[in-house]
C-alpha cells in the first residue's frame, strides 16, 4: 500500500487487550516479581555474575546495547532538525517513544544491578563526583536526558490526546502548546548533546578494561564507534518498528520516508565500517583477525552481518521494496548489537578460565523489562497519535468514532477541524 | 599547573562570543593537554616488596591477613582448612604456586598493588575506592560505594572482590591493613612472614632495597627488573621474581597506566564542558532557524487540511 505520511494517527479499530499484549504483560509481571527476589536475595543467587565477569547482561545488554536501539530520537532527530530532512519529522514520535522506553528501562536495570543503591544520593552532590569516571558520565547524562529532553519530547502526543478527548481542556492545551513551542528548540538541542555524550561514554566504559578487552575491539576510538553505532542502530530500530507496525496493523507505508531512512542508515553503516577498518589497520590490530580463535570468528561474524546488511540496504534503496528494507534493518540491528555487546562480555577476558552465562533469573528480568517496553508501545500506539499516517486516515478515524464511540483511545472525539476554523 | 589553568580560563572568556567557533575549542584542548599531569608517586608512598625467591609458601601471611581484617576463613572448597581458590570476599591476599613442566616452581603472593594511578579509583563514581594523597594507599569506603562493580571490571590485576550474597554487599580488597596503620602498626602479613619474603616500608626505600638485591645477585632475578617500578604507571607493591612475571600472574601492561592511556581523550573532550557547551550553542542556533520553517509549514498544513497541527 502506498501512502503519504502527513501526521501521526493512533491505531484505531483494534482491541487493546490482544493476545500478544497479554503475553508481554505476563512476561513483564514475571520479571518484576523476580526483581523483588533479586533485591532480597542479593546479586549472587539471582545472577550468573562472578568476580571475573562482574557485569552481566543487565548492564551489558539492557543498558549498553538496548539504549543504542533507543538512539532513534537522537539520530533521526539530528537528521530532521539539524540537516533539515523535513519528511522525517513525521516519524519522530515513533522514535522518541521507543527511545524513551529503551532509556527508562535501561536506567531501571542499572538501578537494579547496583549492589548499594542507597548510596546514589551522592548523585545530588556534584562536588563528590569523580568527573572522570565514564560510568558517572553515563549515569548522570542518561538520567538527565531521559527525564528532561526525552520526556518532554513525548508530551505533544499526550496533549493531542487530551485535546481530542476533553474538549473543555482545549484552552489549557493551547497554553501548554505555546510553552512547548517556545522552549522546544532549546530542549531539542539538549536532546542531541546529551546522547552524543553518554552514548560515547558507554564505549568509554570498556576503555578501562584495558588490554583485557580483545584488541579487535579495544581502541581509543571505542567511544566514537559506540556513538556512531548507536546512530545507525537508532535508525534501523525505528525502521523495523515502522515496518513491523505497518504489517501488524495493516497501515499504509510512505515509501519515500522509508527510503530516506534506508538511505541514511546505509551511509551511517558504510562509513562506520570504513572507519572501523581504518582504525584496525592503523593500530595493526587487524592482524588479530587472522588468528584462528573464537575472537577472530566473532569479529568476522559481526563484520559479515554488517556488510551483508549494508548490501541489503543498498539493494533496498534501488528496489524500494519494504521487505528488503525490513531484512536490511534487521541485519544492521543484529550486527550493531553484537558490536556493542562483544567488548563487554564475549571479547572481554578478565582472566584465564573465567566464564559467564546469564542465569535464568537474569534472563527473565531482562526479558521482563523488554516486554514491558513492548507492551507500553503496543498500548500507546493505539491510544496516542504515534505512528505516521495520512490526513485521510485521520479523517477516517474521526468519521468512525462519530458513529462508533469508544473504538479506540480517542473515544468519541469531536471534530478536530474546529481548531482551524476558529473555535 | 595553576597558571596554565588561569590562562585557559582567559582563553575561554576572551573567546566568549565565538564560544562555538572551533578556535576556542582547540585552544582549550591544547591548554588542557599542556595542563595534564602524569600521575606522580605520592610523597609518603607506602609499599611492600615481595621477593618470590624467598617465599616458602607457608601461607602464614594469608592467615594473619584474615585475622587482622576480621574476615571469616574461606572453607568453601575444603571444610577443614582455609583454602580459598582465589582472591574473594573472604580473602584479601593469597599465595599461589606456579609450576612448570621442567620442575621450575615459584610461589606468588597476590593482593592489591596499590597502583600509582589506580584504574579502580578512576572507574569509581563517587570515590568508594580512593587513593590517599599522602600515603597512596587505596582504600574502600562503603559510604560512597554504590556497588556497581566497575572497579572489578577496571582493575588489571583482578583484585577487588564483591560480596555477592545478601542485600548489603561490599567490596573486599587489601587496604594495607588500614586499621593497623592507623594504630601505627605495620600490615599483618609483613609482620608475620618468617622469611621476610614480603616486607613493608616507604616505596622509595623498598625500591632501593630491591635494586640492591638485584645488584648483589646478578642473573638471579628475571630481567634484573623490579616489577612495579614503571609497569602500568607504577605500583606501590613491588615484586622480585626468578621466573617471568607473566608466569606468576602479573600482566605486562606497558608503562602507561590504564586511566592515562585510555581516558586521555575523554578528559580532554570533557574538560570544563567547553566542547559540549559549544556543541549545544551550535545546535540550538541551527534548530532555531529550522524551527521557524517547521512552524510555518505546520500552520500551512493546518489551514490546508483542517486538522490540528502536530508538533
Ligand atoms: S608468610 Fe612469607 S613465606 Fe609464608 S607464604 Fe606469606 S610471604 Fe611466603
Ligand atoms: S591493583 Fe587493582 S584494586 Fe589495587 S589499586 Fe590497582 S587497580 Fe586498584
Ligand atoms: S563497586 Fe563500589 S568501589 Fe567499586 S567502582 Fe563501584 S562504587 Fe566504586
Amino acid at each position: 500500500m502506498k501512502d503519504t505520511w502527513q501526521r501521526d494517527v493512533p491505531v484505531f479499530n483494534v482491541p487493546i487487550w490482544t493476545r500478544p499484549f497479554k503475553f508481554f504483560c505476563g512476561l513483564a509481571g514475571l520479571g518484576m516479581i523476580l526483581v523483588v527476589y533479586r533485591e532480597i536475595a542479593g546479586l549472587g543467587p539471582a545472577s550468573g555474575m562472578t568476580d571475573a565477569y562482574a557485569w552481566g547482561i543487565w548492564k551489558t545488554f539492557n543498558t549498553m546495547v538496548l539504549t543504542g536501539l533507543g538512539s532513534g530520537a537522537f539520530a533521526i532527530g539530528i537528521a530532521a532538525w539539524i540537516f533539515n530532512k523535513k519528511n522525517l519529522h513525521v516519524v519522530m514520535r515513533t522514535a522518541v517513544l521507543t527511545s524513551f522506553l529503551a532509556y527508562a528501562f535501561g536506567l531501571c536495570m542499572l538501578a537494579i544491578d547496583v549492589g548499594r543503591p542507597w548510596n546514589f544520593y551522592w548523585f545530588f552532590v556534584p562536588w563528590h563526583w569523580n568527573y572522570h569516571s565514564p560510568l558517572l558520565e553515563v549515569a548522570v547524562c542518561m538520567t538527565v536526558y531521559a527525564s528532561i529532553p526525552l520526556f518532554l519530547e513525548n508530551i505533544p502526543p499526550i496533549l493531542d490526546f487530551v485535546y481530542d478527548r476533553w474538549p473543555d481542556q482545549r484552552p489549557l492545551v493551547k497554553k501548554l502548546d505555546k510553552v512547548i513551542v517556545a522552549g522546544f528548540p532549546y530542549v531539542v538541542s539538549l536532546a542531541y548533546v546529551l546522547p552524543a555524550m553518554h552514548q560515547s561514554s558507554l564505549g568509554a566504559l570498556m576503555l578501562l578494561g584495558g588490554n583485557r578487552v580483545y584488541p579487535l575491539w579495544q581502541t581509543p576510538f571505542l567511544p566514537l564507534l559506540y556513538v556512531w553505532a548507536a546512530a545507525f542502530l537508532g535508525f534501523a530500530f525505528v525502521t523495523t518498528t515502522l515496518l513491523f507496525s505497518s504489517m501488524m496493523w495493516n497501515r499504509a507505508l510512505d515509501i519515500d520516508v522509508m527510503a530516506e531512512l534506508n538511505r541514511l542508515t546505509m551511509w551511517l553503516v558504510g562509513l562506520w565500517l570504513v572507519f572501523r577498518a581504518i582504525d584496525l589497520t592503523l593500530r595493526g590490530s587487524i592482524l588479530a583477525a587472522f588468528r584462528f580463535n573464537i575472537f577472530a570468528a566473532l569479529f568476522w561474524i559481526e563484520i559479515a552481518i554488517l556488510i551483508y546488511g549494508w548490501s541489503k540496504l543498498r539493494e533496498a534503496g534501488n528496489t524500494r521494496s519494504p521487505r528488503t528494507m525490513f531484512y536490511a534493518a534487521l541485519l544492521v540491528l543484529v550486527g550493531g548489537m553484537l558490536y556493542r555487546f562483544n567488548p563487554t562480555t564475549t571479547a572481554f577476558q578478565p582472566k584465564a578460565g573465567a566464564f559467564y552465562f546469564p542465569s535464568a533469573i537474569e534472563l527473565l528480568v531482562s526479558i521482563g523489562f523488554m516486554s514491558l517496553g513492548i507492551a507500553i508501545f503496543l498500548y500507546a500506539a493505539k491510544v496516542l497519535p504515534i505512528l505516521p499516517g495520512s490526513n485521510e486516515l485521520a479523517r477516517k478515524m474521526e468519521a468512525q468514532q462519530a458513529t462508533q464511540p469508544g473504538i479506540s483511545g480517542f473515544a468519541a472525539a469531536p471534530r478536530a477541524g474546529q481548531f482551524a476554523t476558529g473555535d | 599547573m595553576e597558571i596554565s589553568r588561569r590562562e585557559l580560563f582567559q582563553k575561554i572568556t576572551t573567546g566568549g562570543a565565538a564560544i562555538a567557533a572551533s578556535g576556542g575549542i582547540s585552544a582549550a584542548l591544547t591548554g588542557v593537554a599542556q595542563a595534564e599531569e602524569t600521575p606522580q608517586v605520592p610523597p609518603h608512598a607506602l609499599g611492600m616488596l615481595y621477593d618470590a625467591t624467598l617465599c616458602i609458601g607457608c601461607k602464614t601471611c594469608v592467615v594473619a591477613c584474615t585475622q587482622a581484617n576480621g574476615l571469616t576463613p574461606d572453607t568453601r572448597t575444603d571444610p577443614l582448612h582455609q583454602a580459598p581458590a582465589d582472591l574473594n570476599n573472604h580473602t584479601k591476599t593469597i599465595i599461589k604456586l606456579y609450576k612448570e613442566a621442567d620442575g621450575q616452581t615459584s610461589f606468588v603472593k597476590q593482593q592489591c598493588m596499590h597502583c600509582v594511578d589506580p584504574a579502580c579509583a578512576a572507574a569509581c563514581m563517587f570515590g568508594g575506592l580512593k587513593k590517599d594523597k599522602n600515603t597512596g594507599v587505596v582504600t574502600w569506603n562503603g559510604k560512597y560505594c554504590v556497588g556497581c562493580r566497575y572497579c572489578e571490571v577496571a582493575c588489571p590485576y583482578n583484585v577487588p572482590k564483591f560480596r555477592w550474597e545478601g542485600f548489603n554487599p561490599e567490596i573486599v580488597k587489601c587496604e594495607f591493613c588500614k586499621d593497623r596503620l592507623a594504630k601505627g602498626q605495620e600490615p599483618a602479613c609483613t609482620t608475620v612472614c618468617p622469611r621476610k619474603a614480603v616486607i613493608f616500608g616507604l616505596r622509595e626505600d623498598l625500591l632501593k632495597e630491591a635494586k640492591r638485591r638485584i645488584a648483589a645477585n646478578p642473573g638471579k632475578y628475571h630481567e634484573d627488573r623490579v616489577f612495579g617500578e614503571h609497569e602500568g604507571g607504577g605500583t606501590q607493591v613491588l615484586y622480585l621474581s626468578h621466573v617471568p612475571f607473566d608466569k606468576i600472574g602479573l600482566p605486562q601492561p606497558g608503562n602507561e597506566s590504564i586511566p592515562q592511556k585510555y581516558l586521555k581523550w575523554q578528559k580532554r573532550l570533557y574538560s570544563y564542558l567547553v566542547l559540549p557547551a559549544g556543541l549545544y550553542a551550535v545546535l540550538a542556533g541551527t534548530i532555531r532557524k529550522n524551527w521557524k520553517d517547521h512552524e510555518e509549514h505546520l500552520e500551512e498544513e493546518e489551514k490546508a487540511s483542517g486538522l490540528r497541527a502536530q508538533l
